[in-house]
């Protein structure tokens, strides 16, 4: 059957009775499509299952040379334990302020420069659209080091702290979020018909007030789309962190990894404070997956 | 680049015109304000960082001149004959680095570009549950990374690891293979990386197969196309554009990467996992050499700025109007 189907896509004439028929190829297709799928989705899927099922596991059932997809008996311990270990909670609130303050700033931020984008015409306009994406080649460790030696030296010469302070991440990660940020914003400004801005000018509101008034409350979907990648961002960042972010302000990314002791590693633990951290986000994920999944794609493909 | 304009401007009027014409527009100062406070930020975190950067890679930097680091003796190009020259210390272990990150680069990008390809070409048929099946492939690609890559890690343990227990199962290796030391390290990461991009290639590939006209498939049709005669002339010149973006932007993505590699195989793995994000990170914090650390990321850079204007000349020929970040 199915070199019958080959053949007759190469072009080659076969008899009328080999020839399956249009819906029957269709539906063996399209069995094939769900199969392919279903393993696409497996790949996908199977880490995320091993989190959370791993999250449920005693320290016996993790440390079996016989490891099994279901643990046989489901201990829940690990989500209390795991707040005692180590200060979990405070990582967790140290990612959160970091991550949110960031957010807002970058939102903020972002949203004018994208608005200029979006909306007028002005000398300079492609080179600066080009260095906004130049940002994203370059490599964190070339920015570390100068950004290191800078927080030392505004400490010991102003004597404002700067690393391992809130402050000090919420700077470097809105900056590294911006071009970012501003690049998705502007997708989902163009979308937004130039006329009612300008409708609202008439109306006697300023050209600030018809951004915040008109444009953004119509494009906040596609703000929240952005909100939440900008959030992930921060949330995950691990370079900069492990180097300007320790002491008080030591965030998640960098403190869960302190599951991982000399001796031993608490793999359950690790799993359930994992698992905490990622359910929320995919919640979020599915009901924002729209404008994100346009915001993702917009610009990339030429119409 | 402000200056310029203004001046391109007010050069465009000869001198005995004696019309007085505003030097610039209003809209066109409001939209220079809208932008003043995002690029005053990327000044400092973005643009000053490279050229400090680019002078840190001149001098001899080490733990002692943190505090006052413009007294470093300047070496000039000491710091990068030592990486490129193969006979040093440091020089071998960059050459080593540099041959793992290209191994680690090609490979990802096959497998992204490939997976995703595939994933795309699936989802681009109609079959009930589509929206929930492009949802879920998403997944990997939004969880936090952090906590992904940790869960690979168990999985990947070698006596105790999921993988190592399906591999058995299934009777394809014997015993327990070390994924994370040793040889086999590169390879782990590259798993990882891909697993956690191709996501993001497939819906970039699903939004340009959705935008090809369907006109062209009814047009090979009627040349007596088939599925293959359709993929091969239709479907791929149509989605090289979209192509070239994801390979270039994944290419250099690859090479700066550092969660996957750091979070997988720690600070200081094996040379086989040591890529060159890696190896200058524990450079620079663990020997503090911040000007040989400095250099080579000056060099990763380059490398990275290169791709990048081979994407915006070839794709974007010039005249910017689109593409993903």
């Amino acid at each position: 059957m199915l070199s019958a189907l080959r053949r007759e896509d190469e072009g080659g004439r076969i008899p009328e009775t080999w020839r399956l028929s249009t819906d029957g190829r269709e539906l063996l297709f399209d069995a094939f499509t769900r199969f392919a799928l279903g393993l696409v989705l497996l790949f996908a899927l199977f880490p995320i299952w091993m989190m959370v099922m791993n999250s449920f596991k005693s320290r016996s059932q993790v440390m079996t040379e016989n490891p099994t997809l279901i643990p046989s008996e489901f201990h829940v311990s690990n989500y209390f334990e795991m707040w005692q270990r180590f200060p979990l909670l405070d990582y967790f609130l140290n990612s959160l302020i970091i991550a949110s303050v960031t957010t807002v700033v970058t939102i903020l931020i972002a949203s004018l420069a994208a608005y200029a984008f979006s909306r007028y015409d002005f000398p300079g306009k492609g080179k600066l659209e080009l260095s906004i994406l130049g940002t994203q080649m370059i490599p964190g460790v070339l920015i570390l080091l100068p950004m290191y030696l800078l927080f030392i030296n505004i400490q010991m010469q102003v004597g404002i702290p700067m690393k391992d302070t809130y402050h000090g991440l919420i700077f470097l990660y809105s900056t590294f979020t911006i071009p970012f940020a501003i690049w998705m914003l502007r997708g989902y400004f163009d979308t937004i018909p130039k006329a009612l801005g300008e409708a609202a000018r008439i109306d006697g509101c300023t050209r600030l007030g018809a951004l915040f008034r008109v444009v953004m409350p119509l494009a906040a979907p596609g703000i929240a789309a952005t909100s939440m990648f900008v959030f992930l961002l921060a949330f995950n960042e691990v370079l900069f962190a492990s180097v300007l972010g320790s002491d008080t302000v030591t965030p998640f990314a960098i403190g869960i990894q302190e599951f991982q002791t000399q001796t031993q590693t608490y793999w359950g633990q690790m799993m359930a404070a994992s698992t905490v951290a990622t359910i929320p986000l995919l919640f979020l994920f599915v009901l924002f997956q729209k404008p994100i999944v346009s915001g993702l794609t917009s610009g990339s493909v030429k119409h | 680049m402000l200056e310029r304009a203004k001046s391109g401007f007010t050069r465009a009027v000869p001198n005995w015109v004696q019309v007085r014409i505003p030097r610039l527009g209003d809209d066109t100062r409001f939209a220079y304000k809208l932008l003043l406070p995002a690029f005053l930020m990327m000044g400092i975190i973005h643009f000053l960082p490279i050229v400090w950067g680019f002078y840190i890679s001149f001098v001899q930097l080490d733990a002692s001149y943190v505090s006052n680091w413009w007294n470093a003796p300047i070496v000039g190009f000491e710091n990068y004959a030592k990486i490129f020259n193969p006979n040093t210390i440091v020089g071998a272990e960059f050459w080593t680095s540099l041959r793992q990150t290209l191994v680690f680069t090609v490979g990802s990008v096959i497998g992204i570009y490939t997976l995703g390809l595939g994933t795309a070409l699936l989802l681009n048929r109609d079959f009930r549950g589509k929206l929930a099946a492009r949802t879920l492939v998403l997944v990997p690609w939004i969880a936090p990374a952090v906590v992904t890559v940790l869960t690979w890690q168990m999985m990947f343990r070698t006596d105790t690891g999921m993988i190592n227990h399906i591999l058995r199962s299934v009777g394809l290796i014997d015993g327990s293979f070390f994924w994370l030391i040793g040889p086999r390290s590169i390879f782990a990461i590259t798993a990882v990386w891909t697993w956690q991009n191709f996501p993001w290639a497939a819906i970039m590939l699903y939004a340009g197969l959705q935008s090809i006209p369907e006109h062209l498939y009814e047009a090979a049709e009627t040349d007596g196309a088939g599925r293959w005669g359709k993929f091969r002339y239709i479907t791929m010149p149509q989605l090289k554009p979209v192509s070239v973006v994801i390979v270039l932007l994944m290419v250099v993505w690859t090479l700066i990467n550092f969660t996957v590699p750091y979070v997988l195989l720690g600070a200081s793995p094996s040379d086989s996992g040591k890529v060159l994000m890696l190896f200058i990170y524990n450079y620079a914090f663990s020997n503090w050499s911040f000007g040989l650390g400095a250099a080579m990321s000056t060099v990763l850079f380059i490398v990275a700025m290169i791709l990048a204007y081979i994407y915006y000349t070839r794709v974007i020929g010039g005249e910017f109007e689109g593409g993903a970040i």
